[in-house]
């Protein structure tokens, strides 16, 4: 697919803060049981 | 209260230009991207890619970028704000012992207790939960399962006290086991697969001779095959990621490592620059430009991999900065955060009960908040060895102060900065590597490229809060 030049790309998505994760281990695609 | 933004009332400037007087800093960096420059504002970890020759047009005062931008700034100030200081730990690093049966050259815990540390028993595991569940029954919103994370040293070193705390608590916490896979027999994968509890191994390279310059037992021997026969048997598993430690030692392999991930059907894994809070660690330490090098060569042939066939392979510490950049709430990792998530989203719990802000402070006396089974949860979380982690900021760090893209790095980590570098106010390790990678991050975004790099339905729950196209 083309990409097309634009002027500016500026986005911000918002949602609940849930983190909580540390670099040792990551629950990132799982589903839980 | 705190001050969400720095908008001085006694300085008679309105904030109508953007960096002079009370308006927002908004600084231009160079991302190695042909068409467009990034123009940053890094209190609201606000980010935009402009086109080389409309920067004049973007920083105009009182134009239609600067309009829609301060439309959002408070929001997105407000964010940064809750997601800084506003969250509750709701999970726990538990090291069920603290013993392992390998002798990994860079571990965090020291050696004497990899060998001859403390052990719970099933009885005092399933106390310790029963503790922490009270503890999040008090703290967290009904309804919030909270998380475990057996850890370590080897949590299945402990396997009979792990297994036991997990029956007793399946219906209370979602559990994890980030294992180096060298104990996990087919029973212990039918026990732990059968629950979906999230299984993370541990593998440093595509090839033996390599693995084992880092990774290896006691003796020195390799655990590299029953790593990979562990790997093999977990294809198919939801609920499975890989976790690379990069070091000097296996950083020149890191393509073929992902192609090697690829071709086992890893879905999700980490390449994670190695932590260098212990002298073990720091003696296999790369130089941040050829890390750097590696690593962004390693995120590429990601890329290609997803185009040739299809199949994402999720490099999670780098998605977590991408996902921060796009979405900063939605992050799931808080490493590369300040204050990062220890003792704040999360903390760590060791095999005789001693309370610390991470795992990678276990071991570090000084670090130690309180005792589960002696004292409570509650004052170790204010105690001030807690404190000091969790009250560090980049805005106290010399350069991160200055830093565009200071949310979106977070001078990982404390431990490092205090056992390395002297003290909470130092930065990390990797600042060089923070600079490469986020400037990569952008890049993909110039090029609408960065789906490819994230796990699907990463953006779900999400509304778009802001995005503009034009100027």
């Amino acid at each position: 697919m083309k990409h097309q030049t634009k002027a500016v790309i500026a986005f911000r998505k918002v949602c609940k803060a849930k983190g909580t994760g540390l670099s040792h281990y990551i629950l990132m695609a799982g589903k839980e049981k | 209260m705190k001050q969400i933004s720095n908008f001085n009332t006694k300085a008679s400037s309105r904030g109508a230009h953007f960096n002079t007087g009370n308006g927002p800093a908004m600084l231009p960096i160079d991302i190695g991207h042909k068409t467009y420059l990034g123009l940053m504002d890094p209190d609201a970890a606000f980010w935009s890619l402009v086109a080389k020759g409309s920067l004049d047009e973007a920083l105009a005062s009182g134009g239609a970028f600067m309009k829609k931008f301060l439309r959002c700034r408070s929001k997105f100030l407000a964010e940064m704000d809750t997601l800084r200081s506003g969250l509750t730990p709701s999970a726990v690093y538990f090291n069920p012992t603290d013993r392992c049966n390998l002798n990994c050259s860079y571990c965090y815990i020291p050696e004497t207790m990899r060998k001859d540390g403390a052990s719970m028993t099933p009885r005092q595991l399933v106390e310790a939960l029963g503790i922490l569940g009270e503890h999040f029954a008090r703290t967290l919103l009904k309804g919030t399962k909270p998380q475990i994370v057996f850890h370590g040293a080897e949590p299945m070193v402990a396997r009979e006290a792990v297994f036991a705390g997990i029956v007793r608590f399946e219906k209370d916490f979602q559990f994890g086991v980030q294992t180096n896979g060298t104990l996990l027999d087919d029973d212990a994968i039918e026990f732990l697969t059968s629950r979906g509890i999230g299984i993370g191994l541990s593998l440093d390279a595509h090839v033996d001779r390599i693995a084992t310059r880092t990774r290896r037992r006691w003796d020195g021997s390799s655990v590299y095959d029953s790593v990979v026969a562990v790997m093999r048997k977990l294809r198919n598993y939801p609920n499975f990621n890989v976790i690379a430690t990069v070091t000097r030692e296996n950083m020149r392999y890191l393509s073929a490592l992902v192609d090697f991930f690829h071709e086992q059907g890893v879905a999700v894994c980490m390449l994670n620059p190695v932590r260098c809070t212990r002298q073990g660690a720091r003696d296999v330490r790369p130089a941040d430009h050829e890390i750097a090098r590696y690593y962004l060569r390693a995120l590429d042939r990601t890329y290609e991999q997803f185009q040739e066939t299809g199949h994402k392979l999720v490099v999670a510490n780098f998605a977590n900065v991408l996902v921060s950049i796009m979405a900063p709430s939605a992050r799931r990792l808080m490493c590369d955060i300040s204050p990062c998530g220890g003792g704040r989203c999360f903390f760590a719990v060791s095999a005789s009960g001693d309370l610390f802000p991470c795992s990678e402070f276990v071991g570090v006396e000084e670090f130690r908040g309180g005792n589960l089974f002696t004292g409570s949860i509650e004052a170790a979380l204010l105690s001030e060895p807690f404190k000091t982690v969790t009250s560090r900021r980049v805005e106290d760090i010399d350069p991160c102060k200055r830093c565009a893209i200071r949310h979106f790095c977070g001078a990982p980590c404390p431990a490092e900065a205090h056992e390395m570098n002297g003290g909470m106010d130092q930065p990390g390790a990797f600042c060089g590597l923070y600079e490469e990678q986020v400037r990569y991050a952008l890049r993909a975004i110039a090029n609408g490229r960065q789906d490819a790099y994230l796990w699907d339905g990463w953006d779900k729950g999400t509304e778009t809060l802001i995005n503009i196209s034009s100027l």
